[in-house]
């Protein structure tokens, strides 16, 4: 009889400790009853119907999305050229932008909600407005990671200063050498970033609570009233998810300067 | 005035001196190498003459003009880099074609001249591969290709061919003088590797310290060497003092300098003019290096290399005595004491 080794009995318990509650949930958002038996006693997909047919959800789900996209665009296009500019222009002062970097984990979401709530609260801007402001300072890690990295791999610097010399403008450079190459990179992280802000409650509870509604706060309403449609919700958010990583790990092969040379 | 012309050029990184006071001259059409060992300041006097890098002082004039302040691409020079910088986002063709593209040439003009590039540079059938699937000879090809193809007034080579193995590299290097004739290229390299340069150059300008120690033909450096550094680095050249030159040759007359220099090779088994300086020793080491033997010899206290022709089957053993013959005119003085 073949022995398991230790390695794959260990591996065996982790995926089990990770997907055992995925697996309920799943189960519980197709259950009719789950209450007092090891199995569903029966399955449906009312609970999805009833979802789906719900305009508050759509409703979430679309703030969700909007205010996540959004602020991911508004991202990339203010970090990306700044980390360029910093990596090839000024790598000295790549040590200073990293504390910055780092800085941003510091602060714990409740603080920064109270701070934020106390600084811009009053003052005509509306809030949510400022949520999406500090979401974008709380994707700095991610974008700013992604982007030095495959600005690191592809020797950004001489490929500008080959282009320069070939007769090319630093945007020409840019444009045509630079964004192209990096464009698996920003989009893996942009779509980190996206699932990031997706998944966002604290911030967006405190600051702009149910004046916009996002799906993790219709999430928390409906734990309350059904559970079954909770599971429904968390399903669907899963669904999202999968998919977002797996065009992660699709974009990631898909790198022009991480292929091996023959 | 020659075709470029530096002139009392510095630069300091940080409070360093990495150039100082340099003056240098290439004729059109010459291929030029820069020769140091590494922090010598040869990569920064080739980007400051591409203008990718500012000098603090000094003047570069190209083809009678000058372009200290021009910007790199406005400088008319074509460079390859130590690392290709190929763009790993476009294929060979459009690699080649980029700098036509900037330049606005016509896209008749770019096809031809593109076309034109892949033959001489041996590339025909790989137009459409992209860097990624091209091994480092090829790559170094492209790069040679891409740089050329604007037609620069100076072409720069930034150690093209550190990264590649010993025998493309010599295929390279003569690919390389063949296609810098041809196209009468006024060429600068950068190499740290003495036998490319002593291969590929029409003359050679050795640097140490943010400084041209010497310069001249291949054949000039390697049998005249001025300093003691200057005969170190380009060759395995013994370094004798006076005092050490006196003990083995009391007889020979020598000029008043502190060091002399012998090349390995120029000893001799059999003397051939009866002017010839006479050594014995006993042979410490004796390292087999393909088609030379080498010999570390005992003269004294005084060790001496000895190159040899490996030409019998049978190696002297460690310990024997060995006699040999060195004429006085490869007893080289170094009047230089710039290290």
């Amino acid at each position: 009889m073949k022995r398991i080794s230790l390695p794959s009995l260990s591996f065996a318990l982790v995926m089990l400790y990770l997907f055992l509650p995925v697996a309920a949930t799943i189960l519980y958002s197709l259950a009719t009853e789950w209450n007092s038996t090891v199995l569903p006693e029966g399955l449906t997909g009312k609970w999805f119907a009833e979802l789906y047919a719900d305009p508050r959800f759509l409703q979430a789900f679309g703030r969700s999305f909007l205010l996540s996209f959004l602020t991911t665009v508004v991202a990339v296009v203010i970090i990306v050229p700044a980390v360029f500019s910093i990596i090839v222009y000024a790598p000295r002062m790549e040590r200073l932008v990293q504390i910055l970097v780092m800085l941003t984990y510091a602060v714990p979401g409740v603080i920064m909600a109270v701070g934020l709530i106390r600084t811009y609260s009053g003052n005509g801007i509306p809030m949510v407005i400022i949520t999406a402001g500090a979401y974008l300072v709380g994707l700095l890690p991610y974008l700013y990671q992604g982007t030095r990295n495959s600005l690191l791999a592809m020797q950004a610097r001489s490929l500008m200063e080959a282009a320069e010399l070939l007769g090319a403008s630093h945007w020409q450079a840019f444009v045509r050498i630079i964004v192209p190459n990096i464009m698996s990179g920003i989009f893996v992280s942009s779509l980190l970033s996206f699932s990031i802000l997706f998944g966002e409650f604290v911030l967006i509870n405190i600051l702009v609570g149910g004046r916009y509604e996002t799906l993790q706060m219709y999430l928390y309403a409906k734990l309350s009233s059904s559970g079954h449609v909770a599971s429904a919700i968390t399903v669907t958010y899963f669904v999202l998810m999968a998919i977002i990583t797996g065009l992660v790990v699709k974009f990631s092969r898909r790198s022009f300067t991480r292929k091996e040379v023959p | 005035m020659s075709y470029v012309q530096i002139e009392h050029l510095s630069k300091s990184f940080h409070g360093q001196h990495v150039l100082q006071q340099l003056d240098l001259a290439i004729e059109k059409g010459e291929l030029v190498t820069l020769l140091g060992p590494s922090g010598c300041g040869k990569s920064t006097l080739l980007r400051i003459l591409s203008g990718l890098t500012a000098s603090d002082t000094g003047m570069i004039y190209i083809d009678g003009k000058n372009v200290t302040d021009v910007s790199p691409k406005n400088r008319q020079i074509g460079m390859v880099f130590q690392s290709y910088a190929l763009f790993p986002n476009l294929t060979v063709s459009q690699n080649i074609a980029f700098g036509l593209e900037m330049n606005k040439i016509s896209k008749t003009e770019i096809q031809l001249r593109v076309q034109e590039m892949i033959e001489l540079v041996g590339l025909v059938g790989k137009e459409q591969a992209y860097p990624r699937e091209l091994s480092g000879g090829q790559q170094q090809r492209v790069a040679l290709a891409r740089s050329l193809v604007t037609r620069p007034k100076v072409l720069l080579l930034d150690e093209p061919l550190s990264a590649l193995d010993a025998q493309i590299r010599k295929n390279l290097q003569k690919q390389l003088r063949m296609i810098q004739r041809e196209l009468n290229m006024t060429t600068v390299l950068v190499t740290h590797d003495q036998e490319e340069a002593m291969a590929v150059s029409d003359r050679i300008y050795i640097m140490n310290g943010g400084r041209i120690v010497q310069h001249g033909s291949p054949q000039e450096i390697y049998t005249q060497p001025r300093s003691e550094f200057v005969a170190r680095f380009i060759g395995n050249y013994n370094v004798l003092t006076a005092e050490q030159l006196k003990r083995i040759t009391p007889n020979l007359s020598l000029p008043a300098v502190e060091r002399f220099a012998i090349r390995p090779e120029t000893f001799r088994e059999q003397p051939l003019a009866g002017e010839d300086i006479c050594l014995t020793g006993n042979i410490a080491q004796v390292t087999m290096l393909g088609n030379i033997t080498r010999y570390e010899l005992n003269i004294g206290d005084i060790p001496v290399l000895v190159d040899t022709l490996h030409l019998s089957f049978e190696q002297e053993q460690i310990g024997t005595t060995k006699t040999l013959y060195v004429s006085p005119k490869d007893v080289i003085p170094l009047y230089d004491t710039i290290a």
